[in-house]
């Protein structure tokens, strides 16, 4: 005799696949752009752990999360940034609309610490950032992560460099959403999906950056040189002359 | 209210009086349950011998009694374990039992070897006086084995009547009458003198007493006669100072074989954060910090301290802070005296339930404020990690960067609202780092493009005049920078990364 009551519970876990069926069960948590919403079918997936695969830091990786880091601030949930590569910048959150009393920022000293640190946060019902430079995790210690997550049920994120994780281990990662954030230009940001249930690896959108560039300086004026390198950049900006940017010296 | 109404219109005296007092605060209450087994006895110096103060159930079956002098009760017994008097651990302990009444009653008084209670009116919280009783010999039986006691309408009273044993009724009014008349005068404290004349007289209970007449009673024996019997009839209210807890919490245990492994130290840990947790129930406080003392018998105690974010008095999470940061702490080979100290508290109601007795949710916290799950959070990481692991970001009151974003610990907030706009960068550099100008280019790391700017940055005009022009630079490969130049120089300096 089947026993329906365990296929029922099978078949609640969000992780269970089933087949070509199109319904997405996964819940999500937006991330205050639409295009990045459609790309990853409604927001940031929560009860899950997200890869962010960056190419190097500084190139607008943080800023994605801002307004998922708002939400949950707003929900009275802590957000803890464990091992941020630098200081946090508080007026920069606080004009984010950050609640500072909600940010905690967590230094770990070796990666048994910053393993029992992602995952009591996690089960804490806090929204977590960590940083995995130095300290590479292994498989099965972001498989815990994950499960941590699944349990809790809120989102937590994982910010790895890029190269170093293609190297080590071609693209496997227990990871609900792995996604590669990469420059295309001083404007803009691509985001291309290395890994979501339902949507097709390799899937790619190009984002402007946040600021607004309005204030132009006169760069007539400006005591340095301002041109760009030999190297070509794949750019929507149109390239300056380079006789505004000479100095006269 | 009338006399009719019910069998206690008026004050209700309960007198718990612990015989075995002197044994109990000589034993662990981890303990108890082993030790009555073994024939047990207190001694103390009495007129130039050591004599039995007191003796549990199973030395008296060996005929062990309290008077008897050390030698003849060795004699009677020579496995008697015996235990030296000390009259300060009794003191703690029925402060402890103090503290324990005094969430059944507001009205608790210290006696020699036994506590009062005045219980008219709490039994509305227990729905019934028996309930009450019940619940009270309950929690008290965890810290005294024999308890006995008596009721009656005045503290003086209560005491008379005490009698061995605990029972959860309330006796009837009438029957504690008849009791009280029943009395042997000898049982009064009155002096020898007196009660030889009151003999003389023919007068034995106190019956005898309160039919003569008061006035010729005070003229021919004194006025404290009167007194004694109005306060035993209740008709003078009771003087005695109530008891109060202590302002600060203060406990030890001590183990005379000593504690060698820290798995060992979790359970006296244990009963002294229950402890703990009733002082603060008591008190209806929170505590925000408290402090461990392990000392060893020879050599340097070690300590450490707890503190706690938010507000917390159960038992259980301070014993899995405890726990944690006793990892990283290294303690003395053998560990004799624990001792748990607490200073710092918060008044409120600890499980504060609202008007229909459930618990407010944590969402209902204010904005600034960090909800419960949270700070527990908090304490937990830096029980385990150490207090420098954990930080928080702030603003400054200040317009330099390197001061408007600062780092503080946790909680240590400060109330500002500084309105820091324009363009700025999500992470900071610990100080501004020059950086070199290679033939008019901008160079850190890589070539660096400034994409907009000036922002002019003057401050700090009382200590060192800093002018600054903010500029957002690139690099090739899409990192954003914060650069500032000094004004007037050519001095380049990047402080800050877009992220």
């Amino acid at each position: 005799m089947p026993n329906t009551e365990i296929i029922s519970k099978l078949l609640a876990r969000h992780d269970t696949w089933r087949g070509q069926s199109q319904k997405s069960t996964q819940r999500s948590v937006s991330s205050g752009n639409d295009q990045i919403d459609l790309l990853l079918k409604g927001g940031w997936p929560t009860a899950a752990l997200t890869e962010l695969l960056v190419q190097r830091p500084g190139i607008g990786e943080l800023s994605l999360l801002l307004p998922a880091i708002r939400d949950y601030c707003q929900n009275n949930h802590l957000s803890v940034w464990l091992d941020p590569p630098y200081q946090p910048y508080a007026p920069a959150l606080a004009a984010a609309g950050i609640a500072l009393q909600k940010v905690l920022i967590v230094q770990s000293k070796n990666p048994r610490e910053w393993l029992w640190i992602a995952e009591q946060c996690i089960r804490n019902n806090a929204l977590l950032l960590a940083w995995s430079d130095n300290k590479m995790a292994s498989y099965s210690d972001l498989r815990k992560l994950q499960l941590a997550a699944a349990d809790s049920g809120h989102a937590a994120f994982l910010f790895s460099a890029n190269k170093e994780r293609n190297h080590q281990q071609s693209g496997s990662s227990p990871a609900t959403l792995r996604l590669e954030v990469d420059s295309a230009g001083e404007k803009n940001l691509r985001l291309s999906v290395r890994k979501l249930r339902g949507v097709a690896p390799g899937e790619q959108l190009l984002i402007p950056r946040g600021k607004d560039l309005s204030s132009q300086t006169s760069l007539a004026k400006l005591p340095v040189n301002s041109i760009h390198s030999a190297t070509p950049i794949s750019t929507d900006i149109p390239r300056i002359k380079t006789s505004e940017q000479r100095l006269n010296v | 209210m009338t006399r009719a109404t019910g069998p206690y219109p008026e004050k209700i005296w309960l007198y718990l009086h612990f015989p075995l007092l002197p044994l109990d605060a000589l034993l662990d209450d981890s303990k108890i349950e082993d030790d009555r087994q073994i024939p047990t006895a207190v001694v103390g110096q009495e007129k130039n011998a050591m004599r039995i103060l007191c003796c549990n159930d199973s030395a008296k079956k060996s005929g062990v009694e309290p008077l008897l002098s050390l030698s003849t009760a060795l004699a009677l017994c020579p496995d008697l374990l015996t235990l030296q008097q000390q009259p300060e651990r009794e003191q703690t302990t029925l402060q402890q039992l103090a503290l324990i009444a005094y969430s059944f009653s507001p009205v608790v008084i210290i006696a020699e070897q036994g506590l009062w209670l005045e219980l008219s009116g709490c039994e509305k919280l227990f729905r019934s006086y028996r309930q009450l009783l019940q619940q009270l010999q309950k929690k008290l039986s965890h810290r005294c084995a024999h308890i006995d006691m008596g009721i009656a309408g005045s503290a003086d009273a209560a005491r008379l009547l005490c009698q061995t044993g605990f029972r959860c009724e309330l006796p009837e009014r009438a029957e504690v009458e008849q009791q009280l008349r029943l009395t042997p005068l000898s049982l009064l404290n009155i002096q020898r003198r007196q009660q030889q004349s009151f003999k003389q007289l023919g007068l034995t209970c106190l019956e005898d007493l309160l039919v003569l007449s008061r006035a010729e009673l005070a003229s021919r024996f004194g006025t404290d006669i009167v007194d004694q019997l109005q306060l035993l009839l209740g008709e003078q209210p009771c003087q005695l100072t109530r008891f109060k807890p202590a302002v600060s919490f203060h406990d030890l245990l001590q183990s005379t074989q000593g504690i060698f492994s820290k798995q060992g130290l979790l359970f006296p840990m244990k009963t002294l954060l229950q402890r703990l947790s009733i002082y603060l129930q008591a008190r209806q406080c929170y505590c925000r910090k408290i402090e461990w003392r392990f000392e060893p018998l020879i050599g340097e105690p070690s300590s450490m301290c707890i503190s706690l974010s938010g507000s917390q008095n159960s038992w259980a999470t301070l014993l899995d802070l405890s726990r944690l940061q006793l990892e990283r702490i290294h303690l003395p080979a053998s560990i004799e005296t624990i001792i748990l100290s607490s200073d710092d508290f918060v008044d409120g109601l600890p499980e504060g339930l609202d008007l229909f007795g459930t618990a407010p949710s944590s969402n209902n916290a204010l904005d600034g404020e960090v909800s419960l799950e949270a700070s527990r959070l908090i304490d937990s990481l830096r029980a385990r990690l150490g207090p420098e692991a954990l930080q928080q970001p702030a603003l400054g009151s200040n317009y330099l960067p390197e001061e408007a974003g600062k780092i503080v610990a946790p909680g240590k907030h400060p109330q500002l609202t500084v309105d820091h706009n324009g363009l700025q960068p999500l992470w900071l550099l610990p100080r501004p780092i020059a950086i070199q100008l290679r033939q008019q280019q901008l160079f850190w790391r890589r070539p660096l493009y400034i994409l907009s700017g000036p922002r002019r940055l003057s401050d700090n005009w009382w200590q060192t005049d800093q002018q600054r022009d903010y500029y957002l630079a690139c690099d090739n490969e899409g990192a954003r920078y914060w650069l500032f130049r000094q004004a007037g120089t050519d001095r380049w300096f990047v402080q800050g990364l877009f992220s």
